[in-house]
């Protein structure tokens, strides 16, 4: 296939910070510390070259979720409603980034194929999933499909309705079946060793980069706990 | 149907992955159309509200990987791998999504765990709905900061999501599973 040319870090890498961190923001009750995970996500965004109206519009349509967020500790809060009102607030942005850190400068592919070469994820999953990704499209079309055949029997399927679900589940299925034998006809063995023709290179500093991020935001966020 | 096939009931299989994947998909396209509604509630100081009624719907593709596969661990799975679409084709949660998932499919995953992983049916789902209702609601209270909300509210949000999730991941996904065995697809 090809090498991977690109600025950022491996997407391995990019998913442990992404949990690591993740998780704790969770526990952490810091305004401070929210604003400069969001920041240094920026930043990373920037340097990856992901092109600036993306991330625009990408926290635009967050901004609802967070004033949301922030509004209702203002309304129902106990105790310092401004300081929950903003860490609950900015959190909604520090999750927004630390994932788009992953999703937008890593291509989906990539991610799999990295996590299944660094982090041992099955490649049955990994293989799997790249090849139902590829459905996408065509699983839009079918959900209208399903609709539009409802509605020449003069029926509507709502998300409540089992029957809608049932000719998802019908759908699933037939393609699981397709697919799986279309990719063990073309060679696919689950659970044998694979010929790589994908290089994904983790250099040893950033699993370090990695530990030290997170034991950093730890210590950060648990014993300094900064506003 | 994979569902039943014993030799599989333990290792997961291609098919296993692509099925809960084209599901996970679907169900991406599904929240989308939902995700408007929650938009107009979650703008507002509702935003709690929001979250909790909806909680069900975006639970539900872990127990029905649950009852159609019926193996230990397909709960967890197939919640993770439907969060794991929404992060990588949907996302609008970033990071929080996969945790979330995990976290949601674990509470899911209890359930079932506590029948032996030998009732897929009613008690099962029942069960299944209590534990995913309260390990979420743990999960807010710190992620969501709902510790920091009065009391009457979080008794309100707490019956809200019990019958959001009672309904979507537990009544819906029995009266799917039923039309399932209806068609015979499981022979």
């Amino acid at each position: 296939m090809r090498k991977t040319a690109r600025k950022g870090l491996n997407a391995t890498i990019l998913t442990v910070i992404m949990l690591g961190v993740g998780l704790q923001i969770a526990f952490s009750r810091s305004v401070t510390l929210n604003i400069i995970v969001m920041l240094i996500c920026l930043a990373y965004l920037l340097y990856c070259r992901v092109a600036p109206q993306k991330l625009i519009i990408m926290l635009l349509i967050a901004l609802p979720l967070a004033v949301g967020s922030w509004w209702s500790f203002i309304m129902f809060g106990v105790g310092d409603r401004w300081h929950s009102a903003w860490i609950y607030g900015s959190r909604v942005y520090a999750y927004l980034l630390l994932g788009a850190i992953l999703t937008l400068t890593v291509q989906v592919k990539e991610i799999l194929i990295s996590l299944s070469l660094h982090a041992k994820l099955s490649e049955t999953f990994v293989y799997g999933l790249l090849a139902s990704f590829n459905l996408l499209q065509r699983i839009r079309q079918q959900f209208k499909l399903i609709q539009y055949s409802a509605q020449m029997r003069g029926k509507n399927y709502r998300p409540w309705q089992p029957a809608l679900y049932l000719r998802i589940i019908i759908v699933a299925l037939h393609w699981s079946e397709d697919l799986a034998e279309a990719m063990s006809s073309q060679g696919f063995s689950e659970g044998y060793p694979r010929t790589r023709t994908f290089e994904d290179p983790l250099p040893h500093w950033q699993w370090g980069l990695a530990l030290g991020i997170i034991i950093l935001y730890f210590w950060a966020a648990f014993f300094i706990h900064p506003w | 149907m994979q569902t039943m096939n014993q030799k599989q009931k333990r290792g997961w299989s291609l098919r296993d992955v692509i099925f809960l994947a084209i599901i996970g998909i679907f169900f991406g396209v599904i929240y989308q159309v939902w995700s408007y509604a929650y938009y107009v509630i979650a703008a507002t100081p509702l935003k709690p509200y929001a979250n909790d009624l909806t909680l069900g719907v975006w639970i539900m593709a872990g127990p029905l990987a649950g009852v159609l596969l019926q193996k230990a661990g397909a709960t967890l799975i197939g919640e993770l791998l439907a969060a794991a679409v929404e992060m990588l084709l949907f996302s609008s949660w970033g990071a929080a999504n996969l945790i979330s998932g995990f976290i949601q499919g674990l509470g899911n995953e209890i359930g079932f765990a506590c029948t032996g992983y030998r009732n897929w049916s009613k008690l099962g789902l029942f069960l299944s709905t209590i534990g995913a209702t309260i390990i979420t609601f743990i999960w807010d209270w710190f992620q969501s900061g709902y510790s920091e909300y009065h009391i009457g509210l979080l008794l309100t949000l707490l019956i809200i999501r019990f019958i959001s999730i009672g309904f979507f991941a537990g009544v819906l996904v029995y009266w799917i599973k039923k039309l399932v065995l209806k068609t015979g697809l499981n022979k």
